[in-house]
């Protein structure tokens, strides 16, 4: 079954073409790392599928359901079901560690005493359960990144949608944050759409490469599973 | 080295303006005769009077900054946040009795309720008593303060909305509706925004004596004005006027303490014209005919109250024959008192925003300080430390006037500049000072034309606030220097009414004519700094 489907998607910004007729589709527990130069358009394609933005022309679905067509959004972001981790990762810099995992499951109304159980897997899961009581900025990066990913996860997603979550930590920190995604991935069984601009980091994650240039879709191209076997 | 030197000069300029009066206030009121005392302060503390105007004026500012921050901070999320139709318009409405003299609004609703009024005209006299006692005590006070101080939760609300990171507030959209973004994330992180409003209303309603003065009210601040006016108390008036600085000063430290450093993620300014809104749907009809009526209480009934009021070319020509004078004195000073305050207001933005000497913050807080004071507080000061044989030509010209703008409004001023030179990128000064400029020259040629929105807004804030002032320029004005707003405001005690109205629109007219002209003049308000 397809996770995401978008058909024919197209974006203006200001009177300029930023998506152009995008088409694209993501099975269940795919890969796909969108590969393209800043400006591309491939930001704009993960706040699309997350209902930030319509769509100008086109429609996307999301587990065979319709979210939004032709400018109107139909399903808002909350009802959508994805995680989502952000460029700047976008902590809530007010809340602790327990506190930003905790909001989504306050927020679906989960009860108070699966909601403790839940918050201690995911946090054992990105080994961060000694960490719960800090704030954001008591962390370092790598730390950072585990939240955000803990955050996003812990509501179980359809889809995980990541935005360049990598690209400003050190290289080393970068490939091992790489094979951590991999693994919580392959663990937890999502769909993952992954934006970034480097071709290495695309390449070790993805299991299908989108590259993109000018809002237009350039090439798709199958990664090489034991590429994948690394991880 | 010219930076520094030319900041270290407006730093001392800003002390001389604005400290050292209320140092020589301070000092006077405890060295008597060349003797440490407290005698001054034994009468203020002890005189049971004194404590119950001491908590009125607390009780006031307290209802006063509750209803403010209550009303005001959901208007501003209305205005800042959401799709509702003609926000810019109803947000500049909101403001506009902010920009007037308090005490005209106090005017204006008295003309409407009280028992001389307009309703007692249609409706009989007896029929207003209830209205009348409403207005004239501490709800009217309270609810004529409301319509004053309320833009101040609102625009810092709008303003604080703008600098929240669009990504923060989205993360919390994949998981959780508008309303629960709201309380769990957006409203806690403007927290500091709308308990620093919750401050300055409080300080503001604290330092105001003109409205409960025409309300019949009595607070603190009337004492000390009343203590140098009409006994000519000198110590008294400075032992009453102390401990509404203590009050001011500590509020500011707690603020200090505990609200500057919490100021969370800054917003990219390349991202302000893409914030996430929230979309009104099927309750943007009611919300906006609630907004309209909210403006129309707020605002258009007292502007056309005092329009009736004044109806008939009589009374305006009685009021420009009775106060021409004051009016062209007031638009001078103003027009002297904006121009200084543009030009030490860009400077100390210049230092607070390039943080260019140590105590950036010392200077940013000392500013706010004297914007928080009450102005019956700075008028003794000033009067404390120019009143001398050797100082005339300022103690008895309207230097004195001009000197109190300074040191009250240089915080507004200096607010829009640190505003506007956050926009201007540093690579901007640093192009032009590899190129070998100096820095008077990159200040005048580079940063200045690149602020010039920023100095035009500054310019009409401290034209406006000039103009408008009362409590200050009532104390230090020198004989044959009154101003309009004073004039008004001695005239309130045996003007006709319609006469009292004229004046009052005179004066709106010209608070707000100058600021209506820029604002439709194309490009001038309008065009962006050149990224």
């Amino acid at each position: 079954m397809k996770t995401v489907n978008m058909d024919s998607v197209s974006k203006h910004y200001n009177g300029e073409k930023v998506l152009d007729n995008i088409s694209l589709e993501i099975d269940e527990s795919q890969r796909i790392v969108i590969l393209g130069p800043s400006g591309c358009g491939k930001t704009t394609i993960l706040r699309l599928i997350a209902g930030f933005i319509a769509p100008d022309t086109g429609s996307i679905s999301i587990g065979g359901e319709l979210v939004s067509k032709h400018g109107r959004i139909i399903k808002p972001p909350e009802q959508r079901n994805l995680g989502m981790v952000f460029q700047n990762l976008a902590l809530w810099p007010h809340l602790s560690v327990k506190g930003n995992i905790e909001f989504g499951l306050k927020a679906k109304g989960i009860r108070k005493s699966e909601r403790k159980v839940r918050i201690e897997k995911i946090l054992n899961l990105v080994d961060m359960a000694d960490y719960a009581d800090r704030k954001p900025a008591e962390l370092s990066g790598g730390q950072q990144q585990r939240i955000a990913l803990a955050r996003a996860l812990v509501l179980e997603p359809n889809v995980l949608l990541m935005d360049e979550p990598l690209s400003s930590l050190d290289l080393d920190l970068n490939i091992r944050l790489r094979k951590e995604i991999l693994r919580l991935q392959k663990k937890l069984e999502f769909s993952l759409l992954y934006v970034t601009h480097d071709q290495d980091e695309a390449f070790d994650i993805a299991t299908r490469v989108v590259s993109m240039k000018h809002g237009r879709i350039e090439d798709v191209s199958t990664v090489a599973s034991s590429r994948n076997q690394k991880a | 080295m010219a930076r520094r030197i030319f900041l270290a000069f407006i730093i001392i300029l800003l002390l001389a303006i604005g400290m050292l009066p209320v140092l020589s206030m301070l000092i006077k009121s405890i060295i008597v005769d060349g003797h440490f005392t407290l005698v001054s302060y034994k009468g203020v503390l002890t005189s049971r009077h004194q404590w119950t105007l001491m908590g009125h004026s607390i009780a006031l500012s307290f209802l006063v900054t509750a209803l403010t921050v209550a009303v005001g901070l959901p208007v501003g999320i209305l205005l800042g946040k959401t799709d509702l139709p003609f926000r810019k318009f109803f947000t500049v409405l909101f403001v506009v009795p902010l920009l007037i003299p308090p005490y005209i609004i106090a005017v204006s609703w008295s003309d409407l309720l009280g028992r001389e009024g307009l309703l007692a005209h249609l409706f009989g006299a007896s029929a207003i008593k209830a209205t009348a006692r409403f207005l004239f005590g501490l709800p009217g006070c309270t609810a004529v303060l409301f319509s004053i101080f309320l833009p101040i939760p609102m625009l810092l609300t709008i303003i604080f909305l703008r600098t929240i990171n669009p990504r923060l507030e989205e993360a919390g959209r994949l998981v959780s509706g508008w309303h629960g973004v709201m309380k769990g994330i957006t409203i806690p992180l403007i927290l500091p925004g709308v308990l620093l409003s919750a401050m300055l209303v409080f300080l503001l309603s604290f330092g105001e004596f003109s409205v409960p003065n025409f309300l019949r009210y009595d607070v603190f601040p009337v004492e000390s004005f009343t203590q140098f006016s009409a006994f000519y108390n000198f110590k008294a008036a400075t032992a009453a006027a102390v401990p509404l600085a203590v009050v001011t000063l500590i509020l500011l430290l707690v603020e200090a303490a505990f609200l500057r450093e919490r100021t969370y993620q800054l917003c990219p300014s390349s991202e302000v014209e893409h914030l996430p809104q929230i979309e009104l749907g099927a309750h943007r009809k009611w919300l906006l005919a609630l907004i309209a009526i909210m403006a129309f209480v707020i605002v258009i009934v007292p502007i056309v109250v005092l329009v009736i009021q004044s109806a008939g070319i009589d009374a305006y020509a009685e009021a420009l024959n009775r106060a021409g004078g004051n009016l062209m004195r007031s638009l001078m000073y103003a027009v002297i008192g904006a121009t200084l305050l543009t030009f030490l207001g860009f400077f100390t933005g210049y230092l607070i925003q390039t943080k260019a000497l140590r105590y950036w913050r010392s200077i940013d807080s000392l500013t706010i300080f004297l914007f928080a004071l009450p102005s019956t507080v700075i008028g003794i000061g000033l009067i404390s430390l120019w009143n001398t044989p050797w100082t005339n030509f300022i103690y008895g010209t309207p230097i004195i006037i001009v000197l109190g703008y300074l040191a009250k409004y240089t915080a507004l001023t200096s607010r829009v500049s640190v505003t506007q030179l956050a926009q201007i990128p540093p690579s901007m000064e640093e192009a032009a000072q590899v190129a070998g400029a100096r820095w008077f020259r990159r200040a005048a040629f580079i940063v200045a034309p690149l602020a010039r929105r920023g100095l035009l807004a500054g310019w009409l804030v401290g034209y406006i606030f000039s103009l408008r002032d009362t409590g200050i320029t009532m104390l230090v004005y020198p004989a044959g220097h009154e101003t309009l707003p004073v004039r008004i405001f001695t005239l309130m005690a045996n003007g006709s009414p319609q006469l009292i109205a004229a004046l009052c629109m005179v004066m709106i007219t010209a608070t707000l004519l100058p600021a209506g002209i820029l604002w439709m003049i194309p490009g001038i308000m309008t065009r962006k700094v050149t990224r």
